[in-house]
């Protein structure tokens, strides 16, 4: 299997939760200016600073990831401010879960998350699938753990 | 097999004593009511608590059927539970002065699963509790020897084998060497309510005289924290013995509520020896032993997990590879050009330091010596270089040894076999120096903390091709183990040659890896700390042993969960 990227509809994904944080974050801002603390154009700064960064770590995040499976493991690249490399032995699979949140149901995309018995990259999740490549991709790595012959994993 | 019938009273007494007192108290107390409501209330909590313990006890049951521990529990909501031996990490068995005193002992039994432990039995009597213990270790052994095909190699009922037991001068060094910062900062945290207290009786106090005070009560701090810190240790340590029977090892401690337990050999997933300088300085070291269960010997509440307390450095050394015999470690340093690293990490902090002072200095009015913080820089340059220096790894037979700290050195040896992934890290300071940071991950818990087996600030080449030597190792020791068990399992033919292909390409990266290590610049091979290997002879044999075992352990018919239980209500 050759390197995989993701869809290209999860920058929407991620593009939305970034609005979502830079709400939340400069809503403390915004009652501030409203009560006249701070001048008004306080909170839109902040706002569009913080959606600014969200939305270019997400464009980068989107272009940084990459997954492959390979002939015995399965391999991650990814990560903007720290970059990650992640060797999944696929004999060290426990269980595959697909899955589907409402932002990623409302863009028409699923993850599939891999779990195994460690405990720092317990639960490896690969986002923006489609549906139907997130089912094939649980398939396809629960034949290669079967295939790969897990044994007593601890 | 019941509980003991001495666990009725003990665990109603344990549950509601503090209700009871408490009514007690609350109800004669008041006004309208007085000494007889108050009896006749706690009376009749107490009779319900003993009626409910009854059930309880009535409806507890546990069995040791030929291949699975059944527990069949519970009053209201009954509940069945079935662990399978394999499946068991550590049998532990606990008696704090109470229950020594009227005879009981508490069981706790570990799997891999879940956050919490799966197999609790409170509270039987202290011969039942070593009996269950021993009876796990023997069936266990029986399961994995009956799927073998060869039940004549289980001898019955090993004998115990003294590996380590504590004098009370390695005790003494226990509590003087066991200095817990974290105490401190509890103390610090308790002491600063009285704070105000103080400075309200010092109103006219100097400069000098309150830092005075200060120096005096961290000196204070320190001391009761040292003192704390020494009787935990001392009350934990006390007694401590280490025994080998079989694959099991078995240890026992404690002064006040006395620990015993085992520790399958074939379940250890990571080994971590530290020491500190001042056991450094005296020769000594820690020796950790941790399964997938939870780290043995781990009270609970005070997070001690060591499988040796403290023990000379050499024997710390041969008791290790007695349980995985990593050989001799010559480590690899990060690149020389880390030092850079650390010493600019070094002066920002410093420089943090002396522009807090000089702030404070100029705003409050107080008059300290802010520049005194500065004197800290000529202590930068020697930093960098030891925390380059304590740090490394190494590619053993079959395990990745790391070692990482300056002030709590901790070397790591990781089975290639119980590695779950491997993780390559670069932050974005990193990325500047071109290094990276090599994770292995193993299903062990102090990994849960991040305190995974890492080989930090390594040339970013050089950790391409370790994340790939750790990978093609981790499958090629897969491989050792395969052949043999192919011979009693289902004969797939296909599958067994498709595996067994990879083994030639596996060499290609190893031998790799290894050309890089000379040719890789600025590393140095640090062969001055190793330890003394007196013990190379025994080593091979019991490697052999432990490597069977583990072999009969990965049986892949059972993919299960580790419990099964069935609720109902």
């Amino acid at each position: 299997m050759t390197t995989q990227r993701l869809h290209p509809r999860v920058r929407i994904v991620w593009i939305l939760r970034a609005v979502l944080v830079a709400t939340v974050l400069s809503a403390p801002v915004g009652g501030a200016a409203y009560l006249s603390y701070l001048p008004t154009w306080a909170p839109l700064v902040v706002g569009g600073v913080l959606l600014t960064l969200g939305t270019a770590h997400a464009v980068i995040r989107y272009r940084r990831w990459r997954y492959e499976i390979r002939e015995d493991a399965l391999y991650l690249d990814r990560g903007v401010i720290t970059q990650v490399r992640t060797t999944v032995p696929l004999v060290r699979i426990q269980h595959v879960d697909s899955r589907r949140g409402p932002v990623e149901r409302a863009a028409g995309l699923a993850s599939c998350v891999v779990y195994t018995a460690g405990s720092r990259g317990a639960d490896v999740r690969i986002p923006g699938l489609t549906p139907a490549g997130a089912s094939d991709l649980r398939e396809e790595l629960k034949r290669l753990a079967i295939r790969a012959e897990g044994e007593d994993a601890v | 097999m019941k509980l003991a019938p001495q666990s009725i009273p003990y665990r109603a007494l344990q549950k509601v004593s503090g209700v009871v007192l408490v009514i007690f108290f609350v109800v004669n107390d008041s006004a309208r009511l007085g000494l007889l409501p108050a009896v006749g209330l706690a009376g009749g909590v107490l009779t319900v608590a003993f009626a409910y313990e009854v059930a309880y006890y009535r409806r507890y049951e546990y069995e040791l059927t030929t291949d699975t521990l059944d527990i069949r529990s519970g009053v209201i909501s009954r509940r069945e539970r079935e662990i399978p031996y394999r499946r068991i990490q550590n049998v532990d068995v606990s008696r704090s002065v109470i229950q020594r005193a009227i005879g009981v002992a508490a069981i706790d039994l570990e799997t891999a699963g879940g956050s919490e432990t799966e197999g609790a039995i409170r509270f039987v009597t202290p011969e039942a509790a070593t009996h269950l213990q021993r009876e796990v270790q023997r069936l266990k052994r029986g399961v994995e020897s009956n799927q073998e095909g060869e039940s004549s190699t289980a001898p019955e009922g090993p004998d115990e084998q003294l590996l380590f037991e504590i004098s009370p001068r390695e005790l003494a060094l226990v509590g003087a060497l066991s200095f817990d910062g974290r105490l401190i900062g509890l103390l610090v945290f308790v002491g600063s309510g009285s704070v105000p207290v103080v400075s309200g009786l010092l109103p006219d106090a100097s400069a000098m005289a309150l830092s005075g005070v200060v120096i005096a009560a961290v000196g204070g701090l320190v001391l009761v924290s040292w003192v704390l810190g020494a009787g935990v240790s001392f009350s934990n340590y006390y007694g401590f013995r280490l025994s080998r029977a079989g694959d099991e090892l078995r240890y026992e401690r404690g002064l006040f509520r006395r620990y015993s337990g085992s520790i399958p050999t074939e379940k250890v997933q990571t080994l971590t020896i530290t020491d500190n300088p001042a056991k450094r300085a005296l020769g000594y070291a820690t020796l950790t032993i941790e399964t997938a269960g939870y780290a043995p010997g781990q009270g609970g509440e005070d997070g001690n997990q060591a499988a040796i307390p403290i023990a000379r450095r050499d024997r710390v050394y041969d008791l290790a590879r007695e349980v995985e015999s990593f050989g001799d470690p010559a480590f690899t340093r990060p690149p020389r050009r880390v030092q850079w690293r650390y010493g600019i990490r070094y002066l920002i902090v410093v420089s943090v330091l002396t522009s807090v002072a000089f702030g404070v200095n100029s705003l409050t009015g107080v008059d300290i010596p802010w520049y005194a913080a500065a004197l800290l820089l000529l202590a930068v340059p020697p930093a960098a270089y030891l925390k380059w220096r304590h740090r490394g790894y190494w590619l053993g037979e079959d395990h990745l040894l790391t070692r990482n700290g300056v002030w709590s050195r901790s070397v790591k040896a990781v089975p290639y076999y119980r590695m779950q992934n491997v993780i390559d890290r670069r932050s974005l300071f990193q990325r500047r120096w071109n290094v990276a940071t090599v994770v292995a991950d193993t299903a062990g818990t102090s990994s849960l903390v991040g305190d995974d087996a890492a080989a930090v600030d390594i040339d970013t080449d050089d950790a391409v091709t370790l994340c790939d030597a750790l990978t093609s190792r981790l499958q090629a020791s897969l491989n050792d183990r395969r052949p043999r068990q192919a011979a009693f399992e289902w004969v797939d033919t296909e599958v067994v040659s498709s595996e067994s292909v990879p083994e030639p390409s596996d060499t290609e990266p190893e031998s790799g890896s290894d050309e890089v290590e000379p040719a890789s610049k600025g590393t140095v091979s640090d062969s001055g700390e190793k330890p003394d290997d007196n013990d190379s002879g025994t080593d091979s044999t019991e490697t052999d042993d432990s490597g069977t075992d583990a072999v009969s352990d990965g049986d892949t018919a059972e993919l299960g969960p580790n419990a099964s239980e069935r609720d109902r209500e």
